[in-house]
């Protein structure tokens, strides 16, 4: 019997990692099919045994709405918006594109403007200005009748604090047009900033059709199979039904990579740490997260492709640097690592597939770290191929293709060990304090060499490194959030307030673990920070509360009263326990040690390299590898 | 090239730009006030020992390359080793009062081994009127208090008498005492990131590696600039007024290029003016550096070497190379923009595919009632280029600080949002059309002074290569038209509106 399994969607490969009711993991890799990515997650579950083996819980990290957004698939959408403020999705926050690029465009609104309905009503703090009329109800109605959209979003001014105006629009919508979806942005996010708030709104309502569609079909796909409905991670790390989440698809933007971090504050939790910087490095670029006591960095906002969607997500800071990325030579006559890359396909000229330019993979091969004959895809690698490449760059810079092959590396290492500082040390972080938590195809290969350029001195290879986000989604809790806009000083925040509101979200949900978060800052501060409280909390003790993290963060404390702006409530069962083991005999070959997850207790001095089933740990000059009784390896730095 | 290993010299990069980016994080994280926090108007940057920047995180174009005016007035009084400097001063290395500036000298061993730099627009400095951006000035010292460079910290030991003559003289002292704290943190970050650069790679490598860099830089500054061949170009433009009276004051520039070298020679630009858009020529070479800087790739790192391949003339009494006394809040947010836009003219009239004229001003306003003052500045148009049309409602050249949500901004002030829109057809039509400006409707709930310091609203941003010029921006109380920089009294239900200008188009 299999307790959970977690499946994840990337680019190139469907991973799956159930954990098996002793806790034993396994794990298996099939061909993404990005059509329709519900039939690579069958093979996934085929390919590890079932119908024989039934599955008690599925959990699922997808791309579905990171990919609709970036290819601008989605629905089409007609938005009613405050009169006078129609143009909101279209003004942004007024910071150009690019600061010097003077041409550079921001992509367009996922609305067009004529698609916009002005709605006569207005809401200030504290008052209604303009009521929202009968009439104005039945002009506005037929204004988007006209239209036959498939989705309606209702996003108007200061509805954060009161969502009446928005809550009858709706329902008189509904009533019109009973096949429609109809969003209201307040319920999406109930926080003030009304061109955060109706871009995110607008991301559900362009996502959500696509979004119920494809978890209709996954659940079609995988209930055939005797297995149960999937859940679906958030971008904030949190598990949702596939019910839910055809109801949350904004929430769904980062759903792959937060799997990703989720997974690595797992795996770091059962080897016994609580704080990390995890680097996970693929073939075109590489994401750099941060764990602390143990859980992954959850922030509020952020865009992807362009989209605004001020959710909660798991900090990821991707750069454009990874196997595939391609050297070259600029007009200043320096040597240079992407930002472009050869991808899967030609892919590095290693692969033999047509690629005729130099990637960091093909430098790795140079540089013997690299055993050539051991490759996930089944891909066999032509070391000269490498050598060829990179001694034809090296021949125009007039250097050797050793040192070049270095060269490149120590530039694509570079730019992610500013990635890694960014979120560390935008945060108060200290990253000499982290463990560097290093996967994805490319980690092991760099971790020595980023641990140097941040200070760390310990780097973790996690046991299952090839199959991290999957495992991860299989061990997640079930978690569901929910939140209710605030907007009050803290000393008019008394304690029966604050237990109304938290109980009124705890009712919404159920959950064997319960947290809630003041959202709070100073007043007139743009900037929030999520406070823990509890239902027994007065204002005073979120203020209290809130000074000491401000100081964590900032260094300081003002002077001035402190506003909740926002109340959420995250509803969680408890985690999947695992007993992580190795089994099997260890193997050395001539090229090295190859780790297949046997029992193992080598120590292994670099320079070294170590084979591990899905990527390649480089043990660097200074450093010394230790084989973990959990799996995995720990490189530390030679006193 | 240099002796360094060329395979090395964008690690190197990375290294350096990541102190800088560092030294913002520290900044913004630790800084009080939304200008420096939210809007970002602020740039860190680090120089080595010789006193040349190597690399800077700029958030504000008007601040690239006038930092090491700043560094070099420090040096020029000869600091010790671990001081930090304060200073605004125009006159001795910095911009406009409000932009103060700290230096610290990064002692190693006991030398000076660089100088870690950071600017903030702070929201207040004193002077005749609250944000210290008043219009009618005529004299630097009404505008603020003046620092020339003072040595704040000696020692490791911070001048608390100092930093109280600093306090006492500004509106918000509580708020300032913050945000230079916060600057004093960024420093010390880059002192701290430089000393360990030195330490990890050695200091032979990072001093033949900073050398390196600007030569780097400049060499492709030079490889672009001789992409566009030898130019000759003359341009003219003009300010809608110097915040005293209303006559044109005219910016003219023959612009030159030699074997990849550019040379600017402002000549026939007006005398210094009696009101506060005369800037220091500090301003001046960040506007020319930001039109560069535009012409090369995003990729290239942002050092002295790129200012290597600028040679900036200016007439002795000249407004955009002023001298003392005279007054220039103005100057830095309005006369950088009108630079810019002279210099892409001039370009534009040697046969080069720049783009046509966007916005050209930051509509700066600032609201100040009893117990409160709220400032913003406004996006607009830019113009058009060879590869598409101007995008509307952003900041163009040398600013792009961020709006002020109408729910926060209502929270906050007792002043209604009634229309935030975009211009419709006000950016210039042709092939590829100029970007839109906005519209923005304030109604005021209480009685209220309001201070426009506003371009563009007699003189349309240009369109290029055929293309149709911008629509001029408007500024109405009440619908009655007001003029480009002025301050009025608004009684409680005024409306002020003020349309932004559109970008020029390019080609017919």
């Amino acid at each position: 019997m299999t307790r959970a399994a977690g499946i994840d969607v990337g680019g190139t490969f469907t991973d799956l990692a159930a954990i098996d009711a002793d806790g034993a993991v396994v794990a298996r890799k099939v061909l993404s099919t990005p059509g329709d990515q519900s039939e690579g997650v069958a093979s996934a579950l085929d390919a590890l045994g079932a119908p024989a083996r039934t599955v008690a819980r599925i959990a699922h990290g997808t791309t579905v709405v990171t990919n609709l957004l970036l290819e601008r698939r989605g629905a089409r959408v007609v938005l009613c918006a405050t009169a006078g403020a129609t143009d909101v999705l279209e003004l942004r926050r007024q910071e150009r594109a690019s600061l010097y690029d003077l041409s550079a465009a921001h992509p367009a609104p996922l609305v067009v403007p004529t698609d916009v309905v002005g709605v006569r009503e207005r809401l200030e703090p504290g008052e209604v200005r303009v009521e929202l009329t009968d009439g104005e109800v039945a002009r506005v109605v037929a204004e988007v009748v006209a239209r036959a959209p498939a989705v309606v979003v209702v996003a108007l001014l200061h509805a954060y604090a009161n969502g009446a105006h928005e809550r009858r629009l709706a329902q008189a919508l509904r009533a019109a047009l009973p096949l429609a979806d109809v969003v209201c942005a307040h319920e999406v996010l109930p926080e003030i900033r009304e061109y955060e708030r109706t871009a995110t709104a607008v991301a559900e309502g362009y996502a959500r059709p696509a979004v119920a569609t494809y978890l209709a079909r996954l659940g079609r796909t995988v209930s055939e199979r005797g297995h149960p409905a999937p859940s679906v991670m958030t971008s904030g790390g949190g598990m949702r039904t596939a019910a839910e989440a055809a109801r949350a698809a904004a929430s769904l933007a980062l759903s792959g990579p937060a799997g990703g971090v989720v997974g690595a504050a797992a795996v770091l939790r059962v080897a016994g740490f609580d704080r990390a910087l995890t680097i996970d490095i693929g073939g075109t670029s590489a994401d750099a997260g941060l764990i602390l006591d143990g859980e992954p960095l959850v922030e509020s906002g952020g865009d992807v492709a362009g989209v605004p969607i001020a959710l909660p997500r798991v900090l990821v800071d991707t750069v454009s640097a990874g196997g595939g990325s391609l050297g070259w030579i600029d007009d200043g006559g320096a040597l240079r690592v992407g930002p472009r890359s050869a991808g899967a396909v030609p892919g590095p000229a290693a692969f033999g597939r047509g690629g005729t330019q130099p990637t960091v993979t093909d430098a790795n091969l140079v540089l013997g770290r690299i055993v050539a004959h051991r490759m996930s895809g089944g891909v066999k690698l032509d070391v000269e191929a490498s050598r060829r490449v990179v001694s034809a760059l090296a021949a125009q810079l007039g250097a050797d293709v050793t040192r070049t092959a270095q060269a490149m590396v120590n530039i694509a290492d570079a730019e992610m060990a500013r990635a890694l500082r960014r979120v560390s040390v935008d945060r108060g972080v200290d990253p000499r304090s982290c463990v560097l938590m290093a996967f994805g195809g490319g980690g092991p290969l760099h971790a020595c060499a980023l641990a140097d350029l941040i200070g760390a001195t310990r780097v973790l290879v996690p046991p299952h490194a090839g199959v991290l986000s999957a495992l991860g989604l299989a061990m997640a809790p079930e978690r569901r959030e929910s939140a209710v806009s605030v907007m009050r000083r803290t000393d008019a925040l008394d304690g029966a307030h604050v237990r109304a509101v938290a109980d009124a979200l705890a009712g919404q949900v159920e959950g064997a673990v319960r947290a809630w978060t003041a959202r709070t800052r100073y007043v007139g501060q743009g900037y929030e920070l999520d406070i823990p409280c509890a239902p027994g909390d007065d204002g005073a003790a979120i203020a209290a509360r809130f000074a000491g993290r401000h100081h964590a963060r900032y260094g300081f404390v003002l002077d001035r009263e402190v506003e909740v702006v926002a109340m959420r409530h995250t509803a969680s069962s408890l985690a999947e326990s695992v007993r992580f083991a190795r089994h099997g005999t260890p193997t050395w070959t001539d090229a090295g040690l190859v780790d297949d997850g046997s029992p193992c207790d080598a120590i292994v001095a670099g320079e070294a390299v170590i084979t591990l089933p899905d990527a390649t740990l480089f043990v660097a000059r200074g450093w010394t590898a230790r084989a973990l009784p959990v799996g995995g390896w720990l490189v530390e730095r030679v006193p | 090239m240099s002796g360094f290993d060329p395979l090395a010299i964008r690690v190197f990069a990375s290294s350096v730009a990541m102190i800088a980016e560092e030294m913002g994080a520290v900044l913004t994280r630790g800084s009080l006030s939304p200008n420096i926090r939210e809007r970002r108007d602020a740039s860190c940057a680090l120089f080595d020992a010789d006193g040349r920047m190597i690399a800077q995180a700029a958030h504000i174009p008007v601040h690239l390359g006038a930092m090491p005016e700043a560094v070099r007035a420090v040096r020029d009084r000869h600091p010790a080793a671990g001081d930090v400097w304060l200073l605004n001063d125009p006159y001795h290395g910095g911009s406009h009062l409000p932009d103060l500036t700290m230096v610290e000298a990064i002692a190693d061993d006991g030398c000076i081994v660089g100088y870690a730099a950071v600017r903030a627009h702070h929201a207040d400095v004193g002077g005749m009127s609250p944000g210290s951006m008043p219009f009618g000035a005529t004299e630097l010292v009404q505008e603020g208090l003046v620092l020339p460079p003072v040595r704040l910290v000696s020692g490791g030991v911070l001048d608390e008498s100092l930093l109280g003559l600093v306090l006492a003289n500004v509106r918000t002292p509580g708020e300032r005492r913050g945000d230079l704290a916060a600057q004093q943190s960024a420093c010390h970050a880059g002192a701290a990131g430089w000393r360990a650069l030195r330490a990890r790679e050695g200091v032979a490598h990072v001093e033949a590696g900073a050398s390196a860099l600007l030569d780097y830089a400049e060499r492709r500054a030079v490889a672009r600039l001789r992409e566009l061949g030898d130019l000759d170009a003359d341009a003219e433009d003009f300010l809608e007024g110097d915040g005293v009276t209303d006559a044109l004051v005219p910016v003219r520039v023959h612009l030159r290029v030699r074997d990849g070298r550019l040379t600017l020679d402002f000549a026939g630009t007006s005398p210094r003016v009696r009101g506060n858009i005369n800037c220091p020529v500090a301003v001046t070479r960040a506007a020319a550096l930001f039109v560069l800087r535009s012409l090369l790739d995003d990729d290239v790192p942002t050092n002295d070497g790129i200012a290597r391949a600028i040679e900036i003339i200016t007439p002795d009494d000249c407004f955009i190379a002023a001298k003392w006394p005279s007054a220039v809040a103005a100057g830095n947010v309005e006369s950088s923009q009108r630079i810019t836009d002279l210099l892409f003219a001039a370009l534009a009239n040697a046969g080069v595919a720049a783009p046509a004229q966007g916005q050209g001003t930051m509509n700066n306003v600032t609201f100040g009632g009893a117990g409160w003052t709220f400032y913003e500045t406004l996006g607009g148009g830019q113009g058009a280029s060879e590869r598409g049309p101007g995008p509307s409602a952003v900041h163009v050249g040398m600013s792009n600080t961020r709006n002020t949500p109408i729910e926060s901004l209502e929270q906050a002030y007792p002043i209604r949002i009634d229309e935030y829109a975009i211009r419709r057809g006000s950016g210039g039509q042709g092939r590829a059309a100029g970007g839109d400006g906005v519209i923005r409707r304030y109604r005021v709930l209480e009685r209220c002074t309001v201070t426009l310091l506003t371009e563009r609203r007699t003189r349309a941003p240009r369109g290029s290569h055929g293309g149709g010029d911008g629509a001029t921006g408007r500024n109405l109380r009440n619908g009655e038209p007001l003029p480009a920089k002025c301050r009025v009294e608004l009684q409680p239900g005024d409306v002020l509106t003020i349309e932004t200008p559109g970008g020029g188009a390019y080609g017919a």
